[in-house]
């Protein structure tokens, strides 16, 4: 899309909007702390990207306020300032600026500053949720698919793959509450998950069967913490779904056409 | 044929300009694996610019005798034996950073950037040019792994060459060691921060972009 309403900074503010239940409901239970938290991911966030507005003319987005809000609440918790400050600077430029800016990124910054921190400083507390911030990641599921921000096929790829595992007998226990959150938070960047319908439905199921596999196997890890990991490491695998997802279908074309 | 430039020239072009490591992006595999501390960096630059510099000396010598079908074997032979002597030479007398280099000091049989010289220059050129010409591009191989050495042990462990330098946190200092900068992604970081200020200094090593970004008719940025 080129031209007319639809251009980087909607899908920005509307991805922004569909997440406003899960910031406010996390904000409401976190107080002045998750403020000021928030508050300082916001500034750091922004700072980069008007640097690299300033120094190389990249228009900044704000897609940077998705990815301060993200890792607000994601972070772990005590770190500090300047490792809260590093962590977010490194996601910000490794992650996202130093590619050209949101829209050509790999990863979410988000998700390159929580691994970041999360190998860096293995030593900091991840983060837990009340309940009524992790049920908010519904609401904020649906908003952003109804808003056409948030990939259907990667929602429904997960819960098909965690409600077959759930079917199965499987438990999740505390792990199925932040699996949700992250979900919502990192692994429905529309830029950085899979882009066509069936690697969307690939990459939702393989975030959930990656969760599964590493709150089952992973001893001694948080719920975070193995949601960021398989946040990560699905986001990573997203081209490879969309390459295998773009084969088969020239692979049917030309069963059905014969030579393209 | 052009004239050949000064010795002092090809001693200092790969230094920086013509770096072997950040802008041929050659012999990234040990600069990543043995660059955990300085000691390790320095005695495998050390290793490497022996190697190189002899190696070099000895295929130009012999340049006009090598058959032109088996000049690989002839050449990695030549390597491979060099690398032989400098591992025994470790292990004789540095055994403990032997032990930490493992491996990488036999590889530097199979460094592209070894290779690379040898069958780019040395092959063509009088020995006093070619041993020249191999010093700078192991000085530049040096700088390199010196720079990201210095920087992951400092940084990860708050010692240089085994001193302490910055007071740890647990010892009642204030600095609390990155236990990431000792795993092998600090060191792709690393790397790749430094092509990217060297890119900037000098933006005549930058690569032409394959692809054109799409925009609203806009020339492209």
């Amino acid at each position: 899309m080129i031209r007319g309403l639809w251009d980087r900074e909607t899908v920005a503010l509307l991805l922004l909007a569909a997440l406003m239940p899960v910031a406010l409901m996390w904000l409401w239970f976190g107080g002045i702390d998750a403020v000021a938290r928030l508050a300082l991911a916001l500034v750091v966030s922004g700072a980069w990207h008007g640097v690299f507005m300033l120094a190389r003319a990249q228009p900044p987005s704000l897609a940077g306020a998705l990815a301060a809000l993200a890792v607000a609440m994601l972070a772990p918790e005590d770190l500090g300032l300047f490792r809260l400050v590093l962590g977010i600077s490194f996601g910000a430029v490794f992650g996202e600026l130093v590619f050209g800016g949101w829209g050509r990124n790999v990863v979410n910054p988000a998700t390159v500053t929580l691994a970041f921190l999360g190998f860096g400083f293995p030593a900091f507390p991840w983060p837990e949720f009340v309940a009524p911030v992790a049920w908010a990641a519904i609401p904020a599921a649906a908003l952003g698919i109804a808003l056409g921000v948030m990939p259907f096929g990667v929602v429904a790829g997960a819960t098909a793959v965690a409600g077959l595992a759930l079917a199965a007998g499987a438990d999740l226990g505390p792990v199925l509450p932040v699996a949700g959150l992250v979900l919502v938070l990192l692994v429905c960047d529309p830029v950085a998950s899979a882009a066509t319908p069936l690697g969307r439905w690939l990459n939702g199921a393989l975030y959930a069967a990656l969760v599964l596999v590493f709150a089952a196997g992973w001893a001694g890890a948080a719920p975070v913490q193995v949601c960021v990991a398989a946040a990560l490491l699905a986001s990573l695998a997203a081209p490879l779904l969309d390459e295998a997802a773009i084969a088969l279908w020239l692979q049917q074309r030309r069963r059905r056409h014969g030579r393209p | 044929m052009p004239a050949r430039p000064s010795l002092w020239t090809t001693l200092t072009a790969p230094l920086l300009r013509e770096n072997p490591v950040t802008l041929q992006i050659l012999g990234i595999c040990s600069a990543l694996a043995v660059t955990t501390s300085l000691a390790t960096a320095l005695t495998m630059a050390a290793s490497l610019t022996v190697v190189l510099t002899l190696a070099a000396g000895l295929i130009s010598v012999i340049r006009h005798h090598i058959p032109d079908t088996i000049r690989l074997i002839v050449q990695i032979v030549i390597i491979a034996s060099l690398v032989i002597v400098i591992d025994q030479v470790l292990q004789a007398w540095f055994f403990e950073i032997s032990q930490a280099l493992s491996v990488f000091v036999g590889l530097i049989t199979t460094n592209c950037l070894v290779l690379g010289r040898t069958e780019a220059y040395a092959r063509h050129n009088p020995p006093l040019p070619s041993m020249v010409d191999a010093l700078g591009n192991a000085l530049g191989y040096s700088l390199i792994l010196v720079i990201i050495g210095a920087l992951r042990e400092l940084f990860g462990k708050g010692e240089l060459m085994g001193l302490a330098v910055l007071p740890l946190a647990d010892q009642g200092g204030w600095f609390t060691p990155l236990s990431l900068m000792l795993l092998a992604p600090s060191a792709f970081f690393l790397l790749g921060g430094l092509v990217w200020a060297i890119r900037t200094l000098r933006p005549e090593q930058a690569e032409t972009p394959e692809h054109a970004p799409m925009g609203r008719g806009e020339p492209a940025e």
